[in-house]
């Protein structure tokens, strides 16, 4: 037996991009497990992925290019070869183009698969040049990096291994141990050193059981917590004058706006306690080095991007910056340069495009949006919208339209890909061949196909060279290789590449950005904040054209941004749903609704897989109540019950936790609708609504009632 | 929910599992490893580096099994934490290839 080991990386949709070693026999991965060598990852994967080779090997995968057969929805499908797929598809379009214009065409996509060439970016050369409708994909982050730009610039940040330095780290609204998992060991490793961690969360979690201090905060009330934190930072003169002076705009404008924000006024917004709120400012501005770690879900309420905005201004004012293991940590993408222009070629762009956001899918499809041309095509890859988006009932009403021609790329018949008139096999991590940034280390990684594709499935970058062909595109750059791509993807004359060789990446698996040691650097001790003005801006000073989405999450489009004034100073915006701002409508729906990531689930991936289901507690959709909130229902431990807003409801069996707040349910997102009895999923109650910034979702900003069946 | 180590450790106890548990669950005796139940937070990273295959996740335990869900709990309540790898016991290659591993 011929036995090899490969090294590649994780694909997935999560900060740790783990190092991965897939054993193969006779071109047959046996196994998968965790690369011990690398510096961050060390060895160990994660329920979600170790058993990868079972995902790779499930005889639910989809293999072969598919037709449907039946009415839509039905997933009676039939096999064709991709020639008669490919034709079709380009057929299809030709008309549509013909007939109603090139933006009657709608691509939808997002992390998937987060590979550089493979991923974001992989289908935007092609529908740039046909002049689609751009996809405004606001999934993830983009509020709170509109917020970030606004603020402190596309930093990396904190180096997430600097935190062994730390003595007050802060995790806010980040569940470590469930979704950074790979980032914990270096923050026992400061415990051990005599760090206090501070968990800041709705729901006890894994993370803040093993915490110093657990603050269970309302959601969507984060702002008002960070901007008392100013105020008594402020009042109590915990500030760093000289950093100010030298490294920060517009201390007197937010030290004045901050002074209206009391802890007493806190507290009512946030159930925490003011004399916690104030302990907690004054322990953060006085035990350096002090970090604050934000999670995605920091975002997802009306006020999210200016939450950001104003817990990004906390380490300016107390110089936090200027120690080892001291700032503030979000995203460290913003390390890696990738030539995002080159993956994405806004220049094939017509001068004006339509633009729709990812959360309006639903209102594109049936109509409400008013638009002319309507959406006669939609291409879904690296995504699966009908279990995580928003207005679900609408979102299915669109792809039943008999006229609505849909294609959908997938590994498995997703919730989505049974509405597709064509569905296509795309490979898996194991298949294809990537290079990877990382939002959760430093580290650039190379993802070797361990073995060849299963079926005919294809990597995204074939599926794309095959429809641009069939569209008559002639322009070389869209059918380079793998390997081209992969080389032009990355800019290798940047510092931060220095001395690493893209053949040594592909032999060890991954290096090291040629970056200062974790142990020695602090990256804005002397300002170089990469803002305008090169300082943190309290006062920001890009709010002028209003609230706009990186261009990164649209295809590299500019135009025909949100535009609404943004406020330059951060506030306070309450929620749009909660017991305080909407007393009448939680008289109807008392409880907030917060959909966090499932432990066992990458958003959609693994809902449909017996491993993880099995450790998600079952197949069934999961809820969790406060035994106070339960109790006057007549819920225990396994009732039967339903969920509802006026938007929707689902189906299932209670599960009572005091570790969830009083007046919080929580039901983990990435169920599919076979979880659930009512043929539906979280996001059947979710609202359209977006945040302040980066038309992020409000998806813990949501009431609703509960109740037995 | 949690992990639980079960009876393939036994006379090999390689300790793989505890170079990459992230929150020191594992605990040791003389024979094998167990896990705290209390403290395991179900990354199941440590299932594919033991070389014996011991380790699984309590709802996959066969009928048979079951009962090491009971033995880890009181196990780790009653022996110190293992915080780094130990040689492996003697005889643990053997044990290895009995096992067909």
């Amino acid at each position: 037996m011929a036995r090899t080991t490969v090294v590649g990386a994780c694909p997935h949709d999560c900060p740790d991009t783990c190092s991965i070693l897939t054993t193969v026999e006779d071109g047959k991965a046996i196994a998968v497990r965790g690369n011990p060598d690398h510096p961050f990852t060390r060895g160990r994967l994660c329920v979600k992925v170790n058993n990868y080779e079972e995902r790779v090997y499930s005889d639910k995968r989809v293999l072969y290019p598919l037709k449907r057969v039946g009415p839509k929805g039905s997933r009676q499908f039939q096999r064709i070869s991709w020639d008669e797929a490919i034709e079709t598809i380009a057929t299809r379009w030709k008309s549509i183009i013909t007939e109603h214009g090139a933006q009657a065409i709608l691509p939808y996509s997002y992390l998937g698969t987060q590979g550089i060439i493979n991923g974001l970016n992989v289908g935007d050369p092609l529908f740039n040049k046909l002049g689609a409708t751009v996809s405004e994909r606001t999934f993830c982050d983009s509020g709170s990096c509109t917020a970030y730009m606004m603020t402190i610039g596309p930093t990396p940040g904190v180096d997430p291994e600097s935190f062994v330095h730390s003595k007050y780290i802060l995790l806010w609204a980040c569940n470590t141990l469930g979704t950074n998992s790979h980032h914990w060991p270096f923050i026992e490793q400061a415990r051990k050193a005599g760090a206090k961690l501070v968990v800041i969360d709705p729901v006890r979690t894994r993370t803040a059981r093993l915490a110093d201090w657990h603050i269970p905060i309302r959601p969507g009330t984060d702002a008002a917590l960070a901007l008392a934190m100013i105020h008594v930072i402020i009042k109590e003169n915990l500030v760093d004058r000289d950093y100010i002076d030298k490294h920060t705009v517009g201390y007197d404008e937010l030290a004045e706006r901050a002074s209206i924000y009391t802890p007493e006024f806190a507290a009512q917004e946030t159930g925490i306690p003011a004399d916690d709120i104030v302990k907690l400012a004054r322990e953060y501005a006085t035990t350096p080095p002090a970090v604050v770690r934000i999670g995605v879900a920091v975002e997802r309420h009306a006020g999210g991007g200016q939450t950001v905005r104003a817990i990004a201004c906390l380490p300016g004012l107390i110089g936090a910056w200027k120690h080892v293991g001291g700032g503030l940590l979000q995203l460290p993408i913003w390390a890696f340069p990738v030539k995002w222009e080159v993956l994405m070629r806004p220049d094939l762009q017509p001068e004006k495009m339509r633009v729709l956001n990812s959360w309006r899918l639903g209102q594109a499809l049936t109509g409400e949006l008013g638009f002319d041309p309507p959406i006669k095509s939609l291409f879904v890859y690296n995504a699966n919208p009908m279990a995580m988006v928003t207005e679900q009932a609408k979102l299915e009403q669109g792809l039943e339209r008999e006229d609505l021609f849909t294609v959908v790329s997938e590994h498995f018949l997703t919730d989505t890909a049974r509405y597709a008139d064509i569905v296509l096999p795309a490979t898996t991590q194991l298949e294809q061949k990537d290079i990877m940034f990382s939002w959760g280390h430093l580290y650039l990684s190379y993802n070797n196909p361990a073995i060849e594709p299963l079926g005919e499935a294809v990597p995204n970058t074939e599926l794309f060279r095959r429809l641009a062909k069939a569209m008559g595109i002639e322009d070389p750059s869209f059918f380079r290789t793998d390997d081209e791509m992969i080389e032009a993807s990355l800019d290798w004359s940047n510092p931060v590449l220095q001395g690493i060789a893209l053949e040594d990446v592909k032999a060890k698996g991954y290096a090291r950005l040629t970056m200062p040691s974790a142990d020695d650097w602090a990256p804005h001790r002397d300002g170089n904040f990469p803002t305008p003005t090169g300082k943190c801006e309290f006062k920001s000073t890009i709010t002028g054209g209003g609230n706009f989405v990186v261009p990164l999450f649209r295809q590299g489009y500019n135009g025909d941004q949100d535009g609404t004034p943004v406020d330059a100073l951060p506030h306070y915006i309450p929620p749009n749903e909660n017991l305080q701002s909407t007393p009448a409508l939680a008289k109807r729906y008392p409880l907030s609704l917060i959909t966090p990531k499932s432990h066992a689930f990458l958003n959609s991936n693994y809902g449909n897989l017996p491993a993880q289901t099995a450790q998600a507690g079952g197949e069934e959709q999961a809820v969790f109540l406060h035994p106070d909130d339960a109790e006057p229902r007549g819920i225990v431990a396994g009732t039967p019950i339903r969920v509802f807003n006026d938007r929707g409801a689902f189906e299932a069996f209670a599960s009572i936790s005091p570790d969830v707040m009083p007046g919080v349910v929580m039901a983990p997102s990435g169920y599919w609708h076979r979880s659930n009895r009512k043929g539906a999923t979280v996001h059947a109650l979710t609202p359209p609504a977006f945040a302040d910034l980066g038309r992020a979702p409000t998806f813990s900003d949501v009431l609703v009632q509960v109740g037995r069946i | 929910m949690t992990y639980v180590v079960t009876d393939n450790c036994r006379g090999c106890r390689y300790t793989e599992c505890v170079t990459v548990c992230p929150v020191e669950c594992f605990h040791v005796d003389e024979k094998m490893t167990y896990i705290d139940p209390e403290n395991c937070i179900d990354c199941g990273g440590c299932v594919p580096v033991c070389p014996v295959a011991a380790i699984e996740p309590d709802y996959r335990l066969a009928a048979d099994k079951k009962f090491w869900i009971d033995v880890n709990r009181k196990r780790a309540a009653e022996t110190p934490v293992l915080t780094g790898r130990l040689p492996p016991l003697p005889g643990a290659d053997a044990r290895r290839q009995e096992l067909g591993r």
